[in-house]
């Protein structure tokens, strides 16, 4: 069924480009998940109504993508199923506030309307910066990192278990879901009273495979603790990112672009 | 749903974060003290089959429209809260990098809203008592469907909640929940009948499943009350202070959310009406040299800021511009190369 | 090396498995354990690894009695190659899921990488080393499930149907790579031709007992016998029949 191909082709196409080599993969993990939550933090304390403040942070993901040799397709394809909720959200916005703002020749502008671009810009800009990180860092690499901040080690475990299982799982299911159909051309997806059977079926394939998987941890050793390696140290390039790209980033929340260049026209 | 990162401010996403990451430890100490080894891997696969069951789009009879399933009731149901809660986290984590389902900033209120009151709430003080005197397929459906119901309107009430002490969205309180109720107990319907047969299934064909883990010898679900009402105290304090400091910067949003939660009539109107000077003002203040005018005063303030609207039309380009250029470098020396 | 006496076992529902089982195996044997679905086969070998209880009986692995105390020793002298890859292959990366097993084992992290980086080696894969295991073809699955196992020096290996859906030349790859093995081997197999390749040895199980036990070409051109227990001639001894 499209939704499930369709998220296996975004995992994989996501790897694929995680698996990349250029300065931003080779980057340090961690140096990338912090300026990443500050670009999010930088670019939705924006104050609603401040659009051209907010345009300056197009440079991050433009610049990152194209260092990163991240092909943009892909990207702006994920981010269009991203967009519909937030869409929706703004446009309450140019509903409940009609105030205006200022018109632009003869068209008004009001609050609402500015406050909805915002949101779809910041919406843009959010997506955008997470499947960046994603792009050029793999999940485990990722999930590594969250063990040297404290983040217990069962929830690392937890992520890279579900993360190494969702594509059998969806294949599975796939495989599943095509049997059914065969079997019911008429039905438009799997009829919900039979939803029970068919998730129940997987549930009880599944308990199987974790007790195979848990036979095969205890062939090697396993006595309830995974252990891993210790995730490897920031080197100069990662400080010398961390600092620049913060100071940017910190510097173009305050210094308004727009406004600069619109002051010369 | 999903709550996105441009939808909550920071404030908000910071402390949900961290409401989140309490919650996460404490399950996580919970589990490391009492959990049977061979859950681990129970979890993790059980977390992909979450992941993998969402996708599965199922006909719902008479309405032509199609639903999928939760999780966060099913998972407590066959792994426990504790576990539950953990397994959750992560596949509400994996879907926010790979999907933009949510985000990085909002993961915090995502995992509390569609994981705490499941597992932490209904599952242990609704769903449990339920089965508790005797298994039966009458009892578990009973329970999946009220508990899913619950679950669902205590998340929907709470995205709700967060999205108006993050102040980005300007629905009104009133409507606000008066969309998202009918919509949450018609979709709770059906995702509770959903899970209970899929729970109905498992008990006819594993019973131990079920059984196991509504009594569970290993790790207690005794969660005690007092830790839960504090939590949800501790919740309910944050989101009215987060309300306040929005209302205090906003006089009038304070009128209007006082309005939404009493209900009055009067509400409607007040939507168009509580921009006035003072926030006009506000927003002038984070936007220096503009001068947004209120209505129809023509003059300079309208230049100033469609030159700043140009302006920022005139950085996107320059954003494009040096990342095209990059690009084109990165190419060039690959020819060479 | 490996000793079975007078083993039973019955699953809980009452079902016998196994029936009054006795085995010797030598070093360095490689055997071929075969017979029809629900013979026994994976009963047995959970069993020797220590899976299921052993309640009538005994099984030894170098002297060493398998139960509830000696499991980690047992299970550090018996490695177990699982049918479904997947079902072993649990980790995000080649390289974490091979260092499983010596990271349990509580050796440094030098001494880890010795271990993945030989096992690597010794069947060819080392370009495979940093790859996402759900990213890889049945084939590199099934070798890399053995590596896991080789990083933990077994003395024996169990092997659950080791040629299962594989395409000709991936079955072929694994055969070679079983071949080249030289520590004692027990294959549950469907695929009489790879036993005819690699093993000097088979044991036929049959409604949970041993029914016949010999060399390869004893048995498996003996087709009366095979026919007794559900199997026939391996292919290549059949007559062709094209049309």
């Amino acid at each position: 069924m499209s939704t499930i191909t369709e998220s296996l082709n975004t995992i994989n196409s996501l790897e694929e480009m995680a698996e990349g080599n250029t300065i931003i993969h080779r980057l340090h993990p961690m140096v990338k998940l912090i300026t990443t939550m500050l670009y999010l933090v930088l670019v939705i304390s924006f104050n609603p109504y401040n659009i051209t403040g907010l345009m300056v942070f197009a440079f991050y993901p433009i610049i990152l993508m194209a260092l990163a040799e991240i092909p943009y397709k892909p990207l702006l394809k994920r981010l269009l199923v991203a967009l519909p909720f937030s869409f929706f959200a703004g446009l309450s916005n140019i509903i409940f506030n009609q105030q205006l703002a200022l018109m632009i020749g003869p068209m008004p502008v009001s609050y609402g309307v500015i406050s909805f671009i915002s949101i779809m810009v910041k919406t843009i800009f959010t997506v955008m910066a997470v499947l960046i990180l994603i792009a050029t860092t793999s999940l485990p690499k990722i999930s590594y990192q969250l063990l040297s901040i404290k983040v217990p080690k069962i929830i690392v475990e937890q992520i890279m278990l579900t993360y190494r299982y969702i594509s059998v799982l969806l294949e599975q299911v796939s495989n599943m879901y095509t049997a059914y159909i065969l079997r019911a051309p008429d039905s438009k997806g799997i009829k919900m009273k039979d939803m029970g059977i068919f998730v129940g079926q997987l549930l009880l394939k599944s308990f199987d495979r974790a007790e195979n998987i848990y036979i095969a941890m205890k062939c090697r050793g396993y006595d309830g603790n995974y252990l891993y390696a210790k995730p490897s140290p920031l080197v100069k390039i990662d400080w010398l990112y961390l600092l620049l790209v913060s100071g940017i980033l910190s510097l173009m929340r305050f210094f308004d672009l727009s406004q600069f260049i619109g002051s010369f026209l | 749903m999903h709550m996105a990162d441009a939808l909550v401010s920071p404030a908000v996403g910071g402390i949900m974060l961290a409401a989140s990451a309490g919650a996460i430890a404490y399950s996580a100490y919970k589990c490391k003290d009492d959990l049977d080894e061979k859950k681990i891997p129970l979890m993790g696969v059980m977390g992909a089959v979450i992941f993998a069951g969402q996708m599965i789009n199922f006909t719902i009879p008479g309405t032509g429209s199609s639903g999928h399933i939760g999780g966060g009731i099913l998972l407590a149901a066959l792994l426990g809260p504790f576990p539950a809660f953990l397994a959750l986290t992560a596949v509400l984590l994996i879907q926010a990098l790979f999907f933009a389902d949510g985000g990085l900033l909002a993961l915090g209120a995502n995992i509390w809203n569609l994981g705490f009151y499941a597992c932490f709430l209904v599952y242990p003080f609704v769903f449990r008592p339920i089965i508790k005197k005797a298994i039966t397929p009458t009892r578990i459906t009973v329970a999946s469907i009220v508990s899913v119901v619950l679950a669902l309107s205590l998340g929907a009430f709470s995205v709700v909640l967060e999205t108006l002490a993050s102040g980005i969205t300007e629905l009104p309180f009133a409507t606000f929940v008066g969309l998202m109720t009918p919509i949450h107990l018609a979709i709770g319907l059906v995702e509770g009948i959903v899970t209970g047969g899929i729970l109905v299934f498992v008990y006819k064909m594993r019973p131990e499943l079920l059984e196991s883990s509504a009594e569970n010898k290993k790790l207690p679900m005794n969660i005690s009350i007092k830790k839960v009402i504090g939590m949800l105290l501790i919740f309910a304090v944050v989101m009215g202070g987060g309300l306040s400091l929005l209302a205090s910067s906003n006089p009038d949003g304070l009128e209007w959310s006082m309005a939404g939660v009493a209900g009055t009539p009067e509400l409607e109107a007040v939507g168009d009406v509580y921009e006035n000077a003072a926030n006009v003002q506000e927003s002038t203040a984070f936007l220096p040299g503009y001068t947004f005018k209120s209505s129809g005063e023509e003059g300079s303030a309208i230049g100033t800021s469609l030159s700043g609207i140009i302006g920022g039309g005139i950085t996107l380009l320059l954003a494009g511009g040096t990342g095209y250029l990059i690009y084109a470098v990165k190419r060039k020396k690959e020819k060479a190369a | 090396m490996l000793e079975i006496e007078k083993l039973n076992y019955a699953y809980p529902d009452g079902h016998q498995a196994i029936r009054d089982v006795n085995l010797k195996i030598k070093e360095g044997e490689s055997i071929a354990l075969v017979g029809a679905n629900g013979a026994g086969k994976s009963s047995l070998f959970k069993l020797i690894i220590g899976i299921s209880d052993i309640k009538e009986g005994s099984i030894k692995v170098e002297e060493l009695l398998v139960e509830k105390k000696t499991l980690k020793d047992i299970r550090r002298k018996v490695g177990m190659v699982f049918q479904n890859p997947d079902d072993q292959l649990f980790m995000t990366k080649v390289y974490d899921d091979i260092a499983f097993g010596p990271r349990n084992e509580l050796l440094t992290e030098e001494e880890v990488e010795v271990r993945v980086v030989s096992a690597l080696e010794q069947l060819g894969i080392t370009h495979l080393r940093d790859r996402m295991p759900h990213r890889l073809s049945g084939g590199e699955k099934r070798v890399i499930a053995i590596a896991t196992v080789l990083a933990m020096h077994p003395r024996v290996i169990l092997f659950d149907e080791p040629t299962s859906f594989l395409d000709p030349q991936a079955r072929r790859n694994v055969i070679n790579t079983l071949d080249s093995l030289k520590m004692t081997k027990i294959i549950a197999t469907h695929d009489l031709d790879m036993a005819l390749d690699i093993c000097d040895r088979v044991i036929i199980l049959h409604h949970g007992s041993v029914f016949a036990d010999g060399t390869v070409k004893d048995i498996l051109l003996d087709e009366k016998l095979l026919s007794q227990c559900h199997l026939e001639l391996p292919l290549c001894m059949q007559k062709p029949r094209v049309r």
